[in-house]
């Protein structure tokens, strides 16, 4: 059975016993937890300068450019001047803009990336939802019934007009830059596990193509493998490459040769008690035997009662792939897991959400795919009294153009949009920052995408600034800016 | 300081909306500091180093101010001084200094370090400032002075020191050292720490980490009874030599080198090449080949950026500039180059260059436009695939490699290194950085002509001849077939045979009268020879291409003729009209349509005869027989590696030494192997990497030569620890970090290293060398050694990332981690359980011959195993343990149900069905699992 928080004792001397498994800063974050949780608030590690709001983060990724105007920023100016350029409209300022001087390409692409001037009208209804008010697609609603939980900022904006902005959003760095540690990264690196038999950054949904950035958007670059995310695969035969031996080794069999090990190790601890490598060999030894049981335990979702499994749409086949991620993420945060990573809409291309065409079909039947899961993750979190120790970002490498591409799309645009984070701290019901009318550039309280990972450190009790490796210099838009008004 | 200053939030860097619970905990965590809590060493120098020094050191100093010694803060700069003010005798001096104003400012615009150049001081580092200030600012009165940038230790030649100056004291094994100069530097300093370094390891672990050092694979159980008999070292010495005249060393080594030089197979989406080039391998191949022949490492690094400048027409040589193809990039030739400028800097000078692209550099002495003009080297160049014997479709094979293909190419400065800005009213010479004061001098290198048009080469015209031969004579075999046939076919199908052979002599004609023409035009051709008949050559050429032309529009009337001929036949042939289909769809009007349409194609074929016939032109050129390039080369490349593998250039040997120390010892003698600019501090062992880099050179740059000083010096025999512990107490109190080299650090086996070892011992392993990279999927099935699989962004074996295997993109050092995925890999891969069945397997029937008894067999194949897999004899503890092992196992599995393994296609050996042999099989998948397989000790 696992044990969801080791007592303080265990993990100390599990960490101490690990000697190189986990940084500095890491360590200290654990002592630190341990130390809160006994009520004994200490504040010495520059790291932790914040008290933790959350424990967990689940990221979820939408490949390929979401609408901001279709999804949580409504713009009804669109509606108004539809068929106008924007030159024929009161905001053909926008076009002269400072702020297109933040576009970076990597290379020309002569088909897509470009300003759109014929405004498109909005593909779909907004209302109001629940006591906040809350503006919501309707291609959304069941997530428009958690309306009072979701703090959209909408006024977010990144420089890469191409995909390579999926990169981006979670290094912090433009794909010209190379490849630098991601957001779950970091978070891993500064904080640890809070579980010995599962990986502390887990990765779900098939990943990022080669061409955006590919596994660099959860890996973890110069920090070093170890706190790269770690890949489950809910719909190949085994959810974690070897996590369990092949079928013809009996258990029995199995866990002969690793109580031999156990005991040919002792007897090298005791001839070379100051090897640390061994002693870190042991331990991984110990944690990955259970991870082969305590993962296809956490993928296994036959104890979910019927009513939670139609919360997130298991059963349905629309909904079934992203419900079992979402329900899978659930138990991964409730066993300690730090970081879950959740793509939705890679295609091996540039991303289902890149509605350069029939952005009214794809966009309602993406929508569709996610609503119900994301609002039954939400829900449950909820009332399984999750939701405040969990933060859940959704989000997206860029928004969409206000005006038409191929009579029926809309185009890139890195110039604004919108992503949502709930839980885990954040106020609820709100929505933090705009962009202009025609929902074109990030006007108020404008957010690159590092102050969305700023925030989610800041919430875990991390101050990002302290993230930092020797010999490796952080650029200062790497660190972002935590976005306090949205913080309860 | 016992009152608690209140500062203004925004000098803590922090939003002034923050909460409340917020600025509590900043309050907490900042206690301000007390005069006699900070040290000027341990606090303000570092600090300032860290946030001051690039713009107000030694290699800039804006507005006149130095911060890099206690002597200049003092003095302050252009605007007097900094720590105070005239503003009356009493006031604190901290409450008025301008130092502590500009870094605690709000005013963004004033406060240092500027926005961009680092992050504002922490509320504690201004305490401290303000602290040492109030302090009277004081420093150590013998703070030495910093260096200037031309004076740093890895700018100055190296030298070797005189070795008899240095008295090693004759204790114990001390005695009979002396003799290796690794060893008479390193016991120098040991003995001055008054260290006893240990005695040197047991004769198998010794053996065990040359054998690996050496070639990547352990010794044989013979070759460490052998050695375990006789470890003299003579033997030894022996050993050395052997395993560095082991093809097998070229593989191993090859590898450490490919990380650094950055190698990686192709990558892209499906067939779209978006990265290094195909056929990569071929450099790859050169590498190991060039160790393996003992190549000088100046000769190689020469032949990686200039070969086709020195050796044009060696295809083998050419294979080495695979170094700069490695670059490519498909969709940005600033990447590319800023790829090849970065990293041919880091790899053999340890410069970073690339620090310069945007600004100059923060630390070193380059400036952005050295940056430019270093970039200005490579600036001609690009990459093409050359074709090779046996294959005319570079796609399928070939060699890619560099060229000058643009002698003109101009060089500008991007402002602020972005690309949008380039500074067109100046164009950068190339030059290499002034740093080194080396004379960089560029001669435009005349080419060949085989090497400017490829074609001249000899194999290309006799297998595009042959080719056009081979075509002829089917042509006419056809031919005859057809004439030989018994029912006679159509005249208009012999006429189209006969066509057949016109247009396949036409085409060997037209390629053999063009081939004359371009040899005339393109090699080197007596002065004296006429322009008539260069013009005769020409137009013999565009007129046999003409021929070739009008013969195959023959062809195609001919056929044309034919298809309209069927087409017509089968209108006749449909049956009539169905009166109830409509008149789009009936048969016959399909046929008519197809009628119709054949005639079109008919006329069309006409017309294209009647255009190929018409006269052409005086001015009327042929198609040449093959691509033609630059006839020269700037010399740019050739220019840089003279500059880099001369001898007076400080960096280049240390460089290398300093990795091939790093391999063999685990820690590099410079910490940081890719940057030994001022941030890199004199490493402690200077002596000794100086006296190895002047080494290197002194000896033809042979590597050879280093590794075998280096393996053979007791240094590297040391044992990693000693029985009883007490005897490293001292060593361990006084140098915890085996910086003084008392022993030798245990170290894990690189990733290739555990996948080729466990092939190795269960004698699967393939040894062939060389040839294409293989497909990464196959790395469980296929056995060759791991260096020779896919090695590319997204394309790698994950059993070799788990285990650190290089990042393409850039490695200069790997990591060596240790995590519960790396224990998964080794317990549950299908790789591990075959071997382990494999061996066990080849044990069992090896034994049986030999043992007496069960009991004995069982003991024997223990032993064995730990040979095999350990290197080294089992304990009798180890044996007690795993005899009981192999009893209770053999009996669990005898009272299982075991099941033959279902998963025979996929090559994968069996589970036995024998507990006994069962068990053994998972005693020596255990083995493969022990710390001691994956380590060195």
């Amino acid at each position: 059975m696992y044990n969801p928080i080791p007592s303080s004792l265990q993990r100390r001397a599990f960490l101490s016993e690990l000697g190189m498994g986990f940084g500095s800063i890491a360590l200290a974050a654990m002592l630190q937890n341990d130390a809160q949780g006994q009520g004994n608030p200490s504040l010495e590690d520059a790291a932790l300068n914040f008290a933790p709001k959350a424990k967990s983060v689940i990221w979820l990724f939408m490949i390929g450019g979401a609408s901001h105007m279709e999804t949580f920023d409504p713009k009804p100016a669109l509606n108004r001047f539809a068929g106008k350029t924007i030159e024929e409209t009161p905001l053909a300022n926008v076009l002269q803009s400072p702020f297109l001087e933040n576009e970076r390409v990597v290379a020309f692409d002569p088909n897509n990336g470009f300003i759109r001037k014929e405004i498109f009208p909005l593909q779909v209804g907004f209302r109001p939802r629940g006591e906040s008010g809350l503006e919501i697609s309707d291609w959304l609603p069941h997530l428009g019934d958690c309306a009072d939980d979701l703090c959209v900022v909408r006024s977010m904006w990144t420089e890469d007009s191409n995909h390579g902005a999926q990169l981006q959003f979670h290094t912090g760095r433009h794909r010209v830059d190379g490849f630098f540690p991601t957001i779950g990264a970091w978070a891993n690196y500064g904080l640890g596990s809070l579980n010995n038999e599962l990986p502390s950054f887990v990765v779900m949904g098939q990943p990022v193509a080669d061409c955006c950035g590919g596994r660099e958007c959860h890996r973890a670059n110069y920090l070093g493998p170890k706190f790269d995310g770690i890949p489950l695969d809910l719909e190949g035969e085994t959810p974690l490459a070897y996590a369990k031996p092949p079928t013809d080794v009996l258990p029995a069999e199995q866990a002969g040769e690793f109580e031999l090990l156990r005991q040919l190790s002792s007897v090298a601890a005791r001839q070379y008690p100051d090897d640390e490598q061994l002693r870190a060999r042991i331990q991984a030894y110990e944690l990955a035997y259970r991870m082969q049981t305590a993962v296809p335990e956490v993928v296994d979702l036959q104890d979910e009662s019927a009513t939670t499994r139609q919360l997130y749409g298991v059963d349905d086949k629309e909904t079934s792939r992203f419900g079992r991620q979402m329900l899978t993420a659930r138990r991964l945060v409730e066993r300690g897991v730090r970081f879950v990573q959740v793509y939705h809409g890679s295609n091996g291309g540039a991303g289902q959400w890149d509605s350069h065409k029939g952005l009214k079909a794809g966009h309602s039947k993406l929508c569709r795919q996610i609503d119900r899961p994301v609002a039954g993750l939400l829900k449950d979190l909820k009332q399984r009294g999750l939701l405040d120790e969990t933060l859940v970002v959704w989000a997206t490498e860029f928004g969409r153009t206000p005006g038409s591409q191929h009579s029926d799309g809309r185009d890139h645009h890195p110039f604004g949009f919108s992503i949502w984070m709930a839980g885990g701290g954040v106020r609820g019901g709100i929505a933090h920052g705009a962009t202009d009318e025609l929902g074109f550039h990030a006007v108020e309280n404008r957010h690159y995408v590092t102050d969305v990972h700023a925030t989610v450190l800041h919430l875990l009790g991390l101050n990002p600034r302290t993230l930092s490796l020797p010999g490796r210099k952080r650029l200062d838009k790497e660190f972002g800016h935590v976005i306090h008004p949205i913080i309860a | 300081m016992s009152q608690p200053r209140v500062y203004p939030r925004s000098i803590m860097g922090v939003h002034v909306a923050s909460a409340v619970s917020l600025c509590l905990s900043i309050i907490l965590s900042c206690p301000q500091a007390a005069a006699e809590d900070v040290n000027y060493e341990q606090n303000i120098q570092p600090l300032l180093a860290e946030k001051c020094i690039a713009c107000h050191g030694a290699v800039r100093q804006e507005a006149g101010l130095r911060l890099d010694h206690g002597k200049w803060i003092r003095e302050g700069g252009d605007s007097g001084n900094i720590l105070e003010r005239n503003t009356g005798s009493d006031a604190d001096p901290a409450q008025a200094s301008i130092l502590l104003e500009r870094v605690s400012t709000d005013d963004a615009s004033m406060r240092m370090p500027p926005e961009g150049e680092g992050l504002p001081l922490t509320a504690e580092q201004i305490s401290w400032l303000s602290a040492w200030i109030s302090a009277g600012a004081p420093s150590p009165e013998d703070e030495p002075m910093p260096v200037r940038p031309d004076e740093h230790w890895a700018f100055q030649p190296p030298e070797q020191v005189e070795l008899a100056d240095f008295q090693i004291d004759g204790h114990g094994q001390n005695a009979t050292v002396a003799s290796n100069p690794v060893d008479i530097l390193l016991l120098a300093k040991l003995q001055a720490a008054g260290i006893r370094p240990l005695q040197a390891a047991e004769p198998r672990t010794r053996l065990r980490r040359l054998y690996y050092d050496l070639i990547g694979l352990p010794p044989t159980v013979q070759q460490q009874s052998a050695f375990e008999a006789d470890p003299s070292p003579a033997a030894w010495l022996e050993t050395v030599d052997r395993l560095l005249a082991d093809p097998r060393y070229g593989e191993r080594w090859a590898r450490h080198w490919m990380d650094v030089w950055r190698y990686s197979d192709w990558d892209g989406y499906k067939d779209q090449v978006r990265g290094s080039q195909p056929h990569i391998w071929r450099w790859r191949d050169w590498i190991i080949e060039s160790l393996n022949a003992g190549k000088g490492y100046d000769r190689m690094l020469t032949e990686m950026l200039a070969g086709d400048e020195i050796a044009p027409q060696d295809p083998d040589v050419l294979r080495a500039t695979g170094f700069l193809a490695r670059n490519y990039h498909h969709s940005n030739r600033n990447i590319w180059l800023d790829a090849t400028v970065e990293h041919t800097a880091k790899a053999f000078l340890g410069l970073t260059i690339n620090c310069a692209k945007c600004h100059d550099h923060k630390y070193d002495p380059i400036n952005q436009e050295e940056y430019y003009a270093f970039r200005a080297i490579f600036e001609p160049h690009q990459i093409r695939v050359d074709r090779v014997p046996g294959e005319a479709d570079t796609k399928k094979a070939g060699i890619p490699r560099a060229y000058d293909a643009d002698l003109d190419a101009a060089t500008y400065v991007f402002l602020g290194g972005d690309e949008k800005n380039p500074q067109q009213d100046h164009a950068i010479a190339p030059a290499s950085p002034s740093i080194l004061n080396l004379p960089f001098s560029v001669q435009e290198v005349t080419l060949p002509d085989a090497a400017a048009f490829p074609a001249l080469r000899d194999f290309v015209q006799r297998e595009e001849i042959h080719a056009a031969e081979q075509k002829l004579a089917q042509a006419r075999s056809n031919a005859l077939t057809m004439q030989g046939k018994e029912s006679q076919p159509a005249q208009l199908e012999l006429e189209i045979a006969e066509q057949q052979i016109c247009v396949a002599e036409a085409e060997l004609v037209s390629l053999r009268t063009r081939w004359s023409a371009d040899k005339l035009l393109h090699a080197k051709r007596a002065p004296s020879t006429p322009q008539a008949s260069l013009d005769a050559a020409k137009a013999a050429a565009v007129a046999a291409e003409q021929n070739e032309r009008i013969q195959q529009a023959v062809l195609a009337v001919l056929q044309k003729q034919n298809a309209l001929t069927t087409a017509e036949a089968a209108l006749a042939s449909v049956p009539s009209a169905d009166p109830q289909a409509t008149a789009e769809s009936t048969p016959s009007e399909t046929q008519r349509k197809a009628v119709e349409q054949a005639g079109k194609d008919l006329e069309q074929a006409l017309a294209k005869l009647t255009e190929a016939r018409k006269p052409l032109s005086e001015d009327a050129s042929y198609r040449p027989v093959g691509e033609a390039f630059p006839k020269r080369s700037s010399g740019r490349r050739l220019a840089l590696a003279r500059w880099i593998t001369d001898a007076r250039n400080p960096l280049t040997a240390r460089v290398a030494v300093n990795y091939i120390w790093m391999h063999h010892f685990g820690e590099p003698l410079v910490a940081n192997v890719f940057d030994f600019g001022l941030r890199s501090a004199e490493p402690v062992h200077r002596e000794l990497l100086d006296w190895l880099a002047v080494e290197l050179m002194r000896h033809d740059w042979n590597l050879k030569h280093i590794h075998r000083l280096l393996v053979t010096s007791q240094a590297y025999q040391r044992a990693s620890s000693s029985q009883p512990a007490e005897q490293m107490a001292t060593a361990k109190q006084v140098d915890p970090d085996n910086r003084l080299l008392w022993r030798m650090p245990v170290r894990r086996l690189d990733a290739e290293v555990i996948r080729d070892s466990i092939l190795f011992v269960a004698d699967s392993l393939d040894s062939r060398l060389g040839g294409p990279e293989i497909d990464f999927h196959e790395g469980e099935k296929n056995y060759r050694r791991s260096i020779y699989f896919q090695h590319a962004y997204e394309k790698q074996m994950p059993m070799l990332v788990i285990f650190d295997a290089a990042a393409p993109n850039e490695c200069y050092r790997r990591s060596q981690s240790i995590v519960p995925q790396q224990a998964l890999a080794l317990s549950n891969s299908q790789l591990a359980l075959d071997q382990s069945r494999i061996l066990a397997s080849r044990m069992v029937s090896d034994l049986q011959a030999v043992a007496d008894s069960p009991l004995e067999e069982s003991r024997r194949f223990i032993q064995t195993a730990f040979e095999i897999l350990l290197n080294r004899k089992c304990s009798p503890e180890e044996q007690q343990l795993c005899l009981r092992f192999l009893e209770q196992q053999a009996a669990m599995l005898g009272s299982a149900t075991l099941s033959p393994s279902q998963d025979q296609e996929n090559q994968h050996t069996a589970a036995a069905e024998d507990p006994n042999l069962r068990a053994r099989a998972n005693l020596v998948h255990t083995l493969m699992n022990h710390n001691d397989f994956v380590s060195l000790r």
